[in-house]
């Protein structure tokens, strides 16, 4: 049993697979805490993929299996295996310091996606339909996930699409070299094909011809409102008023977004020989990627902070430069320079010192009085963010200071029946987390509509024996192998090559595999000490005390050396790391394994 | 003597990353300053500290590493310098102010200089061939180049800094073959308008290197081994064509070593920012030389200064605001680049003492 969705009558014990023991069903606060706090990968996934498992089926070379186990969470995991912005290699215990690099966990996600068998067979956990009726507007990867999530709990969910294809900004966003678009097709076709009903071409808003969501609202049980971000934030530029959009000030000047939906929408788009791309996320990179390939001979990303502070990947950013695109920090465009046709020659810019932070991580920079320069360029692409727009609702709702709707408890709007999800309630993120923050509001709807709650429970299963070696901590990450430069010119070629069996298996086995749980069971130690001389690090503490939250995570270690004072030997999870010595070497065998992860049960 | 007490009057800890002139430097004006003080150079290098500036000579005669180092051992014994060698700094915590080495040995400091100066930068679009690259920015580097130099040899350059260019005027000396693919990066750190640049070219042509315009052939796109039967390395052009070397080394300007301080909340932008006293953000961690940008005032930018009389400068300057001073730092650098009594070219960031 395992993932979201399965369904337990009740908590308790239950016979596992292998016949092999008992898995356990614990609601015990302390078993959630200890998954939250020591699975750091999956605590850190906006969806809650359960990472450490499908690594290690990978490492199996069960890849179908890695597949299903991914798809639980999110449903798209060939295409999140290409472009997520992987939070959880940033939490990746691997890359603490002093244990190496993170474990590459989505060049491993898209892995299980390519290597699972051509015939591979998916599972579905279907409910009895309930007879609801659910409207989705927009088909992103919020909107995707959503109807895909309702309707395996039964409901008749219908998704209205303005443009002519499903997949929002994974089709219109994100260029082709970095996700192909035949898998995109495929697996948009496997979310929807249960029976959810798509409309493209549609538009919902409150102009002419198009459907009002108050006719959705009248039409069906609950809409859901998974629009996005689509209009671009605005440059303020000096001399001009703000809000305006430069795009029709200035013939070279483009915005990010547009300018990549334009071009996925089949426009024939140009660019100037040096191109100057202002912005720090994943789309600015994508633009200059891009006008690289439409022929800018000189591509310049213009930073407002410095590339330690922004919020891409670093393969992105590797893959980036070695396409010869610079980046050059410290710097906040002030003004444009045009010719005397209109034509843009140069931006101006502020010299930049570093400030503090904003509220959410990111870091501020300050302009520098009186440090203007101009860097000149013949095409200027803003990719400075994404906003929300709410003109097309034919009724007033409720919207937060930023101008993003605001949702209650249970993900509705202050409509009675509207709910939202995605980016067009938080603001500009990543698919994972608009996936993510969407089947959190689908599984609210599925509550709102027939009552049905449901519960995290901590799943229990007993491991036979330790699964990873010593020597797998010597085993460097693989890197992913990509085209070669000179390939690189076509807008369609794919840049990243997948790992192939071997890269695979080999960066699979790096994993720590957090989600085993060694104990010792106190009343059966005999205080040998034989497993802390085996340890390979401080991971084996004596403890006297530890304070465990309110959340079910503990505290610091209250270590001590004295033997009277010694309350539980522990097995410190922030330097296990699962090799298992310990458990060999037990004369009693006191030391239990057990695979531990969250599963969702209704009731 | 209560704890408190024995706390106050416990030796300031001073650490220092990086074993070059900046931080030998502050080394020597740390102990002169702080008698009492602990400390201590960490580095990942397995030699003390040796004169980068000679390795040139390594062509002319061979030479024992002996011969380069620009202090003997007994120096830090009696100057009380602990120097850790072969040691890689991993990360710094700032907010416990340790340094975190490879092997996981933590070393506390009270206040930290970074001067790891930097490393040869490769272009991304070469990383790949950078298996095929000789360098030439440590003694091991310089020494395994000749090795694999035959006499007479040809020598591919690419880029063609500064420091490329010093080592060019000795290839030249001992008639080996000099070939330079120009890039922008030729003549870095010296920056040079069109005209000065094409008559700095007719310089390098007229002491007997030979020019492949890099940017007509539009750069180069990789490095292969050479062909049984011929010269070690091929170099290919975006454009077509190709020139062979039997080696071939990357001369593209330098690259702050920062990397182990991402993540510690001082401020970086390429190299660690700093003010003009060369403190960063952390007023616990100071740069100097090549890591460090400092805010330059007359320029309303962060700016790199190179060149041995600098980084000399600033590893007196923080060590003496480490130590409780005020002092700022002010460029002595001869930055133009000149000609000698041949018509060749010679540089003020050629000059050591």
């Amino acid at each position: 049993m395992r993932g979201d969705h399965a369904s337990t009558e009740k908590t308790g014990p239950s016979p596992d697979k292998n016949g092999q023991g008992t898995i356990h069903y614990s609601d015990d606060p302390r078993d959630a805490g200890w998954v939250r706090q020591n699975i750091p990968c999956q605590t850190a996934c906006p969806a809650g993929t359960n990472v450490p498992a499908y690594i290690r089926a990978i490492a199996d070379g069960r890849h179908g299996e890695a597949y299903e186990i991914n798809r639980e969470a999110n449903v798209l995991p060939g295409v999140l295996g290409r472009i997520c912005s992987r939070p959880c290699e940033s939490a990746c215990r691997h890359g603490w310091a002093g244990n190496g690099d993170p474990v590459g966990i989505c060049n491993l996600k898209r892995s299980a996606a390519d290597m699972k068998d051509a015939r591979h067979r998916i599972t579905e956990r279907l409910y009895a339909p309930t007879g609801k009726r659910v409207a989705v507007v927009g088909a992103g990867p919020a909107g995707v996930a959503a109807a895909y999530d309702l309707s395996l709990l039964g409901h008749d969910v219908v998704i209205f699409e303005r443009e002519e294809k499903p997949g929002g900004m994974l089709r219109y966003g994100i260029p082709e070299f970095r996700l192909p678009r035949p898998l995109l097709e495929i697996e948009l076709h496997n979310a929807l094909r249960l029976g959810v009903q798509l409309r493209t071409g549609v538009t919902v808003g409150a102009g002419k011809g198009a459907t009002r969501v108050s006719t959705l609202l009248s039409d069906f049980d609950a809409v859901l409102l998974a629009t996005g971000c689509m209009a671009p934030v605005h440059l303020p530029l000096r001399g001009l008023p703000d809000g305006t959009d430069l795009s029709q000030h200035c013939q070279d000047v483009e915005y990010g977004l547009g300018f990549l939906v334009d071009l996925h929408r089949g426009q024939n788009k140009r660019v100037g020989r040096r191109v100057a791309v202002v912005g720090a996320g994943f789309t600015a990179l994508d633009c200059a990627r891009v006008a690289k390939r439409l022929g800018g001979q000189e591509v310049t990303i213009h930073l407002r902070t410095s590339e330690e502070y922004i919020p891409v990947t670093s393969e992105e950013l590797f893959e980036t430069k070695r396409e010869g695109i610079r980046i050059k920090g410290l710097r906040t465009p002030v003004a444009l320079r045009t010719d005397e046709n209109g034509r843009l020659i140069g931006v101006e810019f502020v010299q930049n010192r570093l400030g503090g932070w904003r509220d959410n991580g990111r870091r501020l920079a300050a302009p520098i009085e009186g440090s203007e320069f101009v860097e000149e360029c013949d095409t200027l692409i803003i990719a400075i963010g994404q906003r929300t727009v709410n003109d097309f609702l034919d009724m007033r709702v409720e919207v937060g200071r930023s101008g993003n709707v605001r949702i209650a408890e249970n993900g509705m709007t202050s409509v009675h029946g509207l709910f939202a999800a995605g980016d067009y309630v938080g603001g500009a993120s990543t698919a994972i987390e608009a996936i993510g923050h969407a089947r959190q509001i689908a599984d609210k709807i599925d509550t709102w509509l027939v009552g049905r709650k449901r519960r995290r429970v901590v799943s229990m299963e007993p491991v036979a024996a330790p699964l990873r070696q010593p020597a797998h901590d010597f085993i460097p990450r693989q890197h992913m192998p990509t085209i070669p430069l000179p390939e690189r010119h076509q807008l369609t070629r794919e840049v990243e090559c997948g790992y192939n069996q071997n890269l695979a298996s080999e960066e699979a086995k790096r994993c720590y595999l957090c989600d085993l749980r060694y104990q010792i069971n106190v009343d059966r130690c005999i205080y040998c000490r034989a497993c802390i001389e085996v340890a390979p690090r401080n991971c084996i503490k004596l403890v006297h005390s530890v304070e465990i939250r309110e959340d079910g995570t503990h505290g610091p270690l209250q270590e001590t050396k004295e033997w009277q004072k010694v309350a539980a030997i522990w097995i410190d999870n922030n330097e296990c790391i699962r090799c298992g010595a310990c458990f060999k070497v037990c004369p009693v065998a006191c030391i239990s394994i057990t695979r531990n992860h969250f599963v969702t049960v209704d009731g | 003597m209560n704890a408190s007490a024995s706390l106050a009057t416990a030796p300031r800890r001073y650490v220092i990353i990086g074993n070059g002139v900046a931080g030998n430097q502050a080394a020597e004006l740390l102990r002169e300053r702080d008698p009492e003080c602990q400390v201590t150079i960490i580095t990942n290098s397995r030699l003390l500290f040796y004169n980068r500036y000679l390795l040139p000579q390594l062509f002319k005669g061979h030479q024992s590493w002996h011969a380069f180092l620009a202090n003997p051992p007994e120096y830090y014994v009696n100057k009380r310098i602990k120097v850790l060698r072969d040691c890689r700094v991993v990360g710094v915590d700032t907010r416990n102010k340790q340094v975190k080495l490879a092997h996981n040995e933590p070393v506390s400091y009270d206040a930290l200089l970074v001067a790891t100066g930097g490393r040869g930068h490769l272009p991304e679009e070469l990383v790949e061939c950078r298996h095929l690259f000789h360098h030439f920015g440590t003694y091991e580097a310089a020494l395994a180049m000749r090795k694999a130099l035959p006499e007479k040899g040809t020598v591919v350059m690419l880029g063609g800094d500064m420091i490329g260019l010093d080592l060019a005027r000795t290839l030249l000396s001992i008639e080996c073959r000099v070939v330079l693919v120009t890039h922008e990066s030729t003549f870095w750190p010296h920056q040079l308008a069109p005209g000065e640049r094409a008559d700095a070219l007719a310089a390098l042509e007229k002491m007997g290197i030979e020019l492949i315009d890099g940017d007509a052939r539009g750069g180069v796109t990789s490095v292969e081994a050479g062909a049984p039967g011929l010269p070690g390395r091929r170099v290919i052009f975006r454009q077509g064509g190709d020139v062979y070397g039997d080696v071939v080394m990357p001369f593209y300007g330098l690259t702050p070593l920062v990397e182990f301080m991402v993540g510690s909340g001082t401020d970086i932008e390429r190299g660690l920012l700093v003010n003009t006293g060369l403190r960063t953000s952390d007023p616990h961690v100071y740069a100097a030389g090549d890591v460090c940008q400092i805010w330059s005032e007359q320029d309303h930018a962060y700016r790199f200064y190179y060149g041995y009389k600098n980084v000399r400068a600033m590893g007196a300057v923080a060590a003496i605001n480490m130590t409780g001073g005020h002092e700022h730092f002010a460029t002595t650098q001869e930055e133009t680049l000149g000609r000698d009594g041949q018509g060749h070219i010679d540089s003020p960031f050629w000059a050591y003492e």
